[in-house]
């Protein structure tokens, strides 16, 4: 298996390694985004590790940089964040098209990677997507979850109380660089214009963002019957794991997971 | 795997910036890239990389190697020379990085140091990193219960340690060098001298901004510096 490196893009300002197996013409190739602000190494070499993996599979595959992140630069064209996602993927798949004759592609991203893949989604010969920590809303269950056992502990209402004199004595320091989640109806029609449109669609969570989701049943509260129980659609929650995989248990079972969904929804080549 | 940061022409002085390891590696990514960037905008030549195991470089994590990474700091300095010209050659490295670099710097022929709070004392390093994985899996923000040591063992913060990186690591005692040293200190408290190198005369300067290079709640922060350019520029423009 090599892996090559390459300057892409419409201003070559695009950086990313290639990962082609010898006998990969024409299998899916998979596209692994940024994590966060992290360049296309991903945290604790998470992508390294998993395009690696997926070649031994079959499955070619590009880590790379969107631009102004990591070693890439700008393309100096005007444009929207979105539009800017969606022409770096589409160099991507372009580059994977040449370089392996691939023809679908499947976008793989964690947290803000999961944002990009979303929005990337719309671009030509994108197949499926999995997301790592993808958008998830906070529904009346998950407040019913998670307020209902704290109001009846007494433990829980020092720690909170104990937590709350602690903001007001201390300012608030950190600049906050969160995304803005768009409206939880237009990520549901997305996410239902993806699959009639044929996409297959992995959603992993991790047990990380227990802050925001704290139960499977969540998806379906959150985005309906109509695309959590699409037959195209797969939801698991890595319950006990951290957002990023820290621990090389944890991190063996997510890749377990997607390569598992991979071997499944689009067998390799050959 | 390596980027090369050019400039018009030939380079009198290139400059190799030696990455740290584990997660570190990844926190300096961007900083490193805007000091080759900014260096390079200056006339000098900046080759950065990764050793082997690490980064996008071939290898697996677990293969780690204390020998490897001076073979390829030395090989990284030669490429730097053909590619830029430079007849002098300035290894740069923070954290373990500029522990390699110091232990690399006779056989990488660099003219001069300059590392970045440099870890001097392997063993205590060793020590530190146990207890940051010890931390890590039973703090709370990372995970509701508490992970048991057989789950977290053979790690640091997110990467595999084979038995022989370890007592490697464990081994490591700084040495002065001949090569002119210069430390950039940015620990967030006062932690002591730089013991043997600053009483073999190499100088120490303080940088503005701290560094808490463990904290284990910004494993996946980009370290900051905003005056590494302009204290590494220079530190340079002083040498020439």
């Amino acid at each position: 298996m090599a892996e090559r490196a390459f300057r892409f893009g419409r201003a070559r300002h695009l950086v990313g390694i290639a990962g082609l197996p010898a006998a990969a013409r024409g299998a899916v190739g998979v596209i692994v985004l940024n994590t966060g602000l992290m360049h296309r190494v991903g945290p604790f070499r998470l992508h390294v590790d998993l395009t690696r993996r997926l070649n031994a599979l079959g499955y070619p595959t590009l880590r790379f940089d969107l631009s102004t992140m990591g070693d890439s630069g700008a393309s100096a064209e005007a444009g929207s964040r979105e539009q800017q996602i969606r022409a770096d993927v589409s160099a991507a798949a372009a580059l994977l098209a040449g370089q392996a004759g691939c023809t679908r592609f499947v976008l793989v991203g964690l947290c803000r990677g999961a944002q990009s893949a979303h929005i990337a989604c719309s671009e030509a010969g994108v197949a499926g997507a999995i997301f790592l920590d993808g958008y998830i809303y906070r529904t009346f269950g998950f407040k019913l979850r998670h307020y209902l056992p704290r109001l009846l502990s007494p433990a829980r209402w020092h720690g909170f109380l104990a937590r709350k004199l602690r903001e007001a004595m201390v300012p608030e320091e950190e600049v906050s660089f969160g995304s803005v989640y768009p409206p939880r109806a237009q990520v549901r029609d997305e996410l239902a214009g993806m699959l009639a449109r044929g996409l297959r669609l992995c959603f992993v969570y991790s047990g990380g963002i227990g802050e925001q989701l704290n139960h499977p049943r969540q998806f379906r509260e959150c985005y309906g019957r109509g695309v959590a129980d699409h037959p195209a659609l797969r939801m698991d929650l890595l319950d006990g794991t951290d957002h990023t995989y820290t621990l090389l248990c944890d991190r063996e079972r997510l890749f377990g997971h997607v390569e598992g969904w991979l071997l499944e929804q689009f067998p390799p080549a050959g | 795997m390596g980027m090369y940061h050019g400039v018009a022409g030939h380079a009198p002085v290139g400059m190799l910036l030696c990455p740290p390891l584990g997660q570190m590696l990844l926190r300096t990514h961007r900083i490193y890239r805007q000091l080759a960037s900014g260096l390079a905008a200056r006339g000098i030549g900046v080759l950065r990389f990764d050793y082997r195991g690490t980064g996008d470089s071939a290898g697996d994590s677990l293969a780690l190697d204390w020998q490897h990474c001076l073979a390829d700091i030395r090989s990284a300095a030669a490429e730097l020379r053909v590619r830029s010209g430079c007849a002098t050659v300035v290894g740069f490295g923070a954290q373990l990085g500029g522990s390699l670099a110091l232990a690399a710097a006779s056989a990488a022929g660099f003219a001069r140091l300059i590392l970045w709070d440099p870890v001097l004392d392997g063993a205590r390093h060793v020590a530190e990193l146990d207890a940051g994985q010890e931390a890590l899996r039973t703090d709370p923000q990372h995970y509701t219960k508490p992970r048991s040591a057989e789950e977290a063992a053979g790690q640091w913060l997110g990467f595999p340690v084979s038995a022989q990186w370890r007592a490697q690591l464990a081994g490591w005692r700084a040495e002065p060098v001949r090569a002119p040293t210069l430390i950039l200190d940015s620990r967030p408290e006062p932690a002591g001298g730089w013991s043997p190198l600053d009483e073999a005369g190499a100088r120490v300067l303080t940088m503005q901004a701290s560094t808490d290079w463990g904290d284990l709640h910004r494993l996946e922060h980009a370290i900051l510096a905003p005056d590494l350019l302009r204290v590494v520029g220079e530190a340079l423009e002083q040498a020439a």
